[in-house]
């Protein structure tokens, strides 16, 4: 084992880390599919930025910056439309730019598509430090807003009518949202960075009680579909991002199992 | 200190080119108990949403305070409502996440503790006691989602309580609970509406939910205001007849009021 192995490690248990810690409140505001908005702007972002010439950074934090900006308009029951329908029309208006901007890019396509199903085996030292810089970012920002974020997951509207400064909280988490998709997004892909949003967390909610506990579970999961399901690749010489995908789904699997015994046992 | 902690003139909300709440002018003094009844979509829920700041309405002016929410800045809105004490209706919260019952409670000090402030010891003794008053020790470390619904109801009604609110706004608190939690959820209001003196602003469907202490009422009918003032000349007005499109018979039971409808009888 070399120490590209254990890199590769790191940056995957980083990224399942953060992306589960992140997945709490996701799946806890219950938009799930503002996870995969966000990371389908960071995608678009990507490949334009590609296709311009561009930094690839720039692209994607933009894209991701606007997004999220945008969805933050979205508001749960104050408009007729149904917040889950608009996020899909979001969702289904950046996977046609992504697509699009396949479709302009001449020669080779293989690094665009590694943006769909990652690429943790090319990872680079520099993009692990980032990666981690953001998720430590976040984990601060979710220790100091703890309260506010609580409520917020609870209820928006109890947290906007007694005074919780709701709208500004919400505002720095969807930024926040999106720069640590955007980041992230090189090393985990499009299409699985969703899985690792939502899996972790979801399970996480199936078992825990309380909050802290809930927050601790979904960030081990998290990095436990991402070390298991690359180990499992590494091993069996399977694609690391499927494989990822599937541990994660397990993991959801086994806890929501637990909970419909510990239910009937009771 | 003003008399009037919530005053509403000449509002109207609309909803998609429709008027769907018009009220001229509605003043709710500190300490009052008012109710708040009408048919099915009269618009209770949105003129307790605009009371509260989470409607704004596309005329005229809502006063909390002596403060028009309407010209506030997001800001320094959230802290002027920092004292309502606010139980909306379950589709409103998401129940099935799950906090313990403490952690829900605490929630009520959210606001009142500024940003970036963490709680402290005292404030889990208020949220403790609170735990205490509505019964619910035992429950205190089970999850929300856990508890039955009156149970619920009363966590609600702590983490508000835990916020030292001026004025309490509940959303029928008694929906889809059986006849003994109704009874008890509407005697712990009336008791905390006597001990604290909080302002209280209640919706029901059933009059026979408004304590006897709910002196005031106002009575809303497709999106306007149909009677408002003290309970028994409401009541005995007739109003509540033409609303509701039937003949009601008003029976008075231990300082609570049950409508009959004799329509067929």
């Amino acid at each position: 084992m070399d120490s590209f192995f254990y890199l590769v490690m790191f940056a995957g248990a980083v990224a399942g880390a953060s992306t589960g810690l992140l997945g709490v409140y996701i799946v806890g505001m219950r938009m799930p599919f503002i996870g995969i908005c966000i990371s389908h702007s960071a995608m678009a972002g990507t490949i334009y930025s590609i296709l311009l010439g561009v930094n690839p950074v720039l692209g994607p934090v933009i894209f991701s910056a606007v997004s999220s900006m945008s969805l933050g308009l979205v508001r749960p029951g104050r408009s007729r439309l149904d917040a889950n329908v608009a996020l899909a029309i979001f969702f289904n208006l950046m996977l046609g730019l992504t697509f699009l901007g396949i479709g302009l890019i001449h020669g080779s396509r293989s690094e665009v598509l590694g943006l769909l199903w990652g690429s943790l085996l090319f990872v680079r030292k520099s993009s692990v430090v980032i990666i981690t810089v953001f998720g430590l970012v976040f984990v601060l920002f979710a220790v100091l807003f703890n309260k506010e974020l609580k409520v917020l997951m609870f209820s928006r509207n109890i947290a906007s009518a007694t005074g919780v400064h709701e709208s500004f909280v919400y505002c720095l988490f969807l930024a926040l949202c999106g720069l640590i998709l955007a980041v992230n997004l090189p090393l985990v892909g499009g299409l699985m960075i969703f899985s690792l949003i939502t899996c972790p967390a979801a399970a996480a909610y199936q078992i825990c009680t309380g909050h802290r506990s809930v927050i601790f579970a979904a960030t081990v999961f998290g990095m436990a579909s991402a070390v298991i399901g690359f180990l499992v690749s590494y091993y069996f010489d399977l694609p690391t991002g499927a494989c990822i995908v599937i541990v994660s789904a397990i993991i959801f699997a086994v806890s929501a199992s637990y909970r419909v015994l510990m239910k009937k046992t009771s | 200190m003003r008399v009037e902690c919530l005053s509403l003139s000449d509002v109207q909300v609309r909803w998609s080119g429709r008027t769907i709440l018009v009220v001229e002018d509605m003043q709710i003094r500190r300490g009052e108990f008012v109710g708040i009844i009408g048919t099915n979509g009269a618009g209770k829920t949105t003129l307790l949403k605009v009371c509260c700041g989470l409607i704004r309405p596309s005329r005229g002016t809502v006063n909390l305070d002596g403060c028009d929410l309407g010209e506030l800045s997001a800001w320094s809105k959230a802290n002027l409502r920092k004292h309502i004490g606010y139980i909306p209706q379950a589709a409103e919260y998401n129940a099935e996440l799950p906090f313990t019952l403490r952690e829900l409670v605490a929630m009520g000090r959210t606001s009142v503790k500024p940003l970036l402030c963490r709680l402290n010891k005292e404030d889990y003794e208020i949220v403790d006691s609170w735990i205490e008053r509505m019964g619910l020790s035992q429950q205190r470390s089970q999850t929300f989602r856990s508890l039955s619904g009156g149970e619920q109801q009363k966590a609600l009604i702590a983490r508000a309580m835990a916020q030292d609110p001026e004025i309490l706004m509940l959303d029928e608190p008694c929906l889809n609970l059986d006849f003994n939690w109704k009874y008890q959820i509407t005697e712990i209001v009336e008791q905390l509406h006597r001990e604290t003196k909080v302002t209280v602003v209640m919706v029901s469907h059933e009059t026979s939910l408004l304590p006897s202490v709910c002196r005031r009422v106002v009575l809303l009918h497709e999106g306007n205001i149909l009677a408002d003032g003290d309970i028994e000349k409401v009541f005995e007005s007739g109003v509540l007849e033409r609303a509701y499109r039937c003949r009601i018979d008003m029976l008075k039971l231990a300082g609570r009021r049950y409508t009959v409808n004799k329509s067929r009888a």
